[in-house]
């Protein structure tokens, strides 16, 4: 195991630039999701439960 | 019935000429802007030339696709095709072919003519007369399938040059490249052959996605 | 008159098990149907019995793919970023510099996975989407849609990685080889279907219209490449060949393989958070129609 030069032989801002920005790609997806979960979720929670739909459905129908 | 469908849309474009014509102008402007921006140095007009002519009339030609269904759609006609016991297949090849001698074949007529202003021999002229001869089909036809998807729907024109530029690409690479291999002096018959075989095949292919796409926007 | 059954679409084979239960449910008027009630009904009942041995089929309806797959998240998340670790672990400390390039060249540990995961997922885009059209199936649809953008995100990764090594290596963020451009239209090709789907509000139509889409573009893929490359080849212009893979060995090539199998099992990870997402999304208000299994 050998340490890396970590000026990259002077190509340092190269790497670590492609590197840097395929992290902040990644995060971003992660967190994105994330949030767009959590969004749905509120949502879900705000609307009316399930089994009051499905108590109504069974009155007004038939 | 393929016949009637074409005559029936060359007529219905004849009525609306202005459309017509206001794609041919599209296509000049464009093509003259560039001597414009860039400058009259002929060496440089002659080399950006082919792109040019070609870009320009995919734009042109893409600006005409909006109208290929969107007519039929609006006043109800378009369902009532569907419901024909004919194929679909053979609607949609006639609604096609009908837009080519529409909306293509002008471009065609008239980019020898636009393409003088960038300083082209005779031969060039003609080889970039044929490569839109043989291109314009396969822009035609596959845009059709754009336009079949995007059928009725807001922020249309853009999102067809959204989907459809990308599958133009093949035949914009070998239309530009059949006539800048004219232009260097070499043989465009490749670039020729291939954007012919690029017009057969589409020809074969996308009358049927763009009947399923109809279908699939349709219902 | 029947209870509402809400029933997506014509009736085939998976969807089978359920159908006895819809007939009860719905309390058709079996006598009308009689012929064919009965059929329907040992149709029901033969399939229940299949069904029931593969218990697989259940899994097409969403509500009951979305608890399966947040099951199977964490066994993908948790592998991909181990994977991610050892990987860079190795790529960095382990593999050796490159006699031509200097140590420019370990960007190759994320350019090339993510260029390769751009293409894979646009095929399995393309077969989702297509599977989703022919059978009717709304989850493979929707898969379709959620690999939509984690695709486009490799994609455009790959392109941009791709710029940063050519920089140093070529001298130019940019040139037109016929990898790079038809990179660039892969991605426009993502770019479309992704439009697409957001132009329009009916979520089944927008289903099968990117469908029809997703596969004009995949048969296109291949035709965009060969014409690039025979464009560039007839130009004879300044074209550099990206090296080919199989000619790295050894600790540089394992550590290329190690961020491969990191970077498919993230995709799969976000992919299925995602479907999930869009699950939810669009099954909310089905929430009545649960019992039917929809």
């Amino acid at each position: 195991m050998n340490w890396p030069d970590l000026s990259m032989g002077g190509y340092g801002f190269y790497v670590w630039g492609s590197y840097l920005v395929s992290l902040i790609a990644i995060v971003w997806e992660v967190v994105s999701l994330k949030q767009r979960k959590k969004a749905l979720q509120q949502q879900s929670s705000n609307s009316v439960p399930a089994s009051v739909l499905r108590g109504s459905v069974n009155e007004t129908s038939s | 019935m393929l016949r009637w469908i074409v005559w029936r849309d060359l007529m219905l474009a004849w009525r609306r000429r202005s459309d017509m014509l206001s794609t041919v102008f599209f296509f000049v402007i464009v093509v003259s802007l560039f001597p414009l921006g860039i400058g009259p140095e002929t060496q440089l007009l002659r080399t950006i030339a082919p792109g040019v002519v070609w870009v320009a009339a995919l734009l042109a030609s893409m600006l005409s696709l909006g109208r290929l269904f969107a007519n039929d759609y609006q006043d109800g006609t378009l369902e009532q095709l569907l419901l024909t016991p004919q194929p679909l297949f053979l609607v949609v090849l006639g609604k096609t072919l009908a837009h080519w001698i529409v909306a293509e074949v002008p471009l065609v007529l008239i980019a020898p003519l636009v393409g003088v202003q960038f300083d082209l021999t005779k031969e060039t002229l003609w080889i970039l007369f044929v490569s839109l001869l043989l291109g314009t089909p396969v822009l035609s036809l596959i845009g059709s399938v754009g336009a079949a998807l995007t059928l009725g729907l807001r922020g249309g024109g853009v999102l067809i040059s959204i989907l459809v530029l990308p599958l133009y690409i093949p035949a914009l690479i070998f239309g530009a490249g059949a006539v800048e291999a004219s232009i260097m002096g070499s043989t465009p018959s490749a670039h020729l052959s291939l954007l012919g075989a690029f017009a057969i095949v589409s020809l074969l292919f996308s009358p049927w996605a763009t009947a399923a796409a109809l279908r699939i926007s349709l219902e | 008159m029947y209870r509402f059954c809400f029933h997506p679409g014509p009736l085939r084979q998976p969807s089978g098990y359920l159908w006895s239960e819809i007939i009860a449910d719905c309390q058709l008027p079996i006598a009308d149907l009689n012929g064919r009630a009965a059929d329907a009904n040992e149709l029901a009942m033969g399939s229940q019995k299949l069904a029931i041995k593969m218990n697989l089929y259940k899994y097409a309806s969403p509500a009951n793919f979305y608890p399966l797959a947040g099951k199977m998240i964490p066994w993908f998340a948790i592998p991909a970023a181990l994977l991610f670790a050892t990987g860079l672990f190795v790529g960095f400390f382990i593999a050796p510099s490159d006699f031509q390039q200097g140590d420019a060249y370990r960007i190759i540990f994320i350019h090339v996975p993510a260029a390769w995961m751009g293409m894979f997922l646009y095929i399995l885009m393309a077969i989702y989407a297509g599977i989703g059209w022919a059978f009717n199936a709304r989850l493979s649809s929707m898969m379709a849609s959620s690999l939509a953008v984690t695709g486009a995100m490799f994609t455009a990764l790959s392109l941009i990685t791709g710029a940063f090594w050519g920089k140093p290596t070529w001298g130019t963020w940019w040139v037109w080889d016929a990898r790079m451009t038809s990179t660039l239209i892969l991605m426009f090709l993502y770019i479309g279907f992704i439009s697409l789907q957001a132009a329009i509000d009916d979520p089944r139509r927008a289903d099968r219209a990117g469908a029809v889409l997703a596969l004009v573009g995949v048969i296109n893929v291949p035709i965009i490449y060969f014409s690039v490359q025979w464009w560039n080849t007839l130009h004879q212009g300044a074209t550099i060949r990206i090296l080919q893979k199989p000619t790295i060995k050894g600790s540089m090539l394992a550590a290329l393989l190690i961020m491969l199998a990191a970077c498919w099992l993230y995709s799969v990870a976000v992919v299925l958070i995602r479907l999930r997402c869009i699950i939810l999304e669009r099954e909310q208000n089905a929430s009545r129609f649960a019992e039917v299994g929809v």
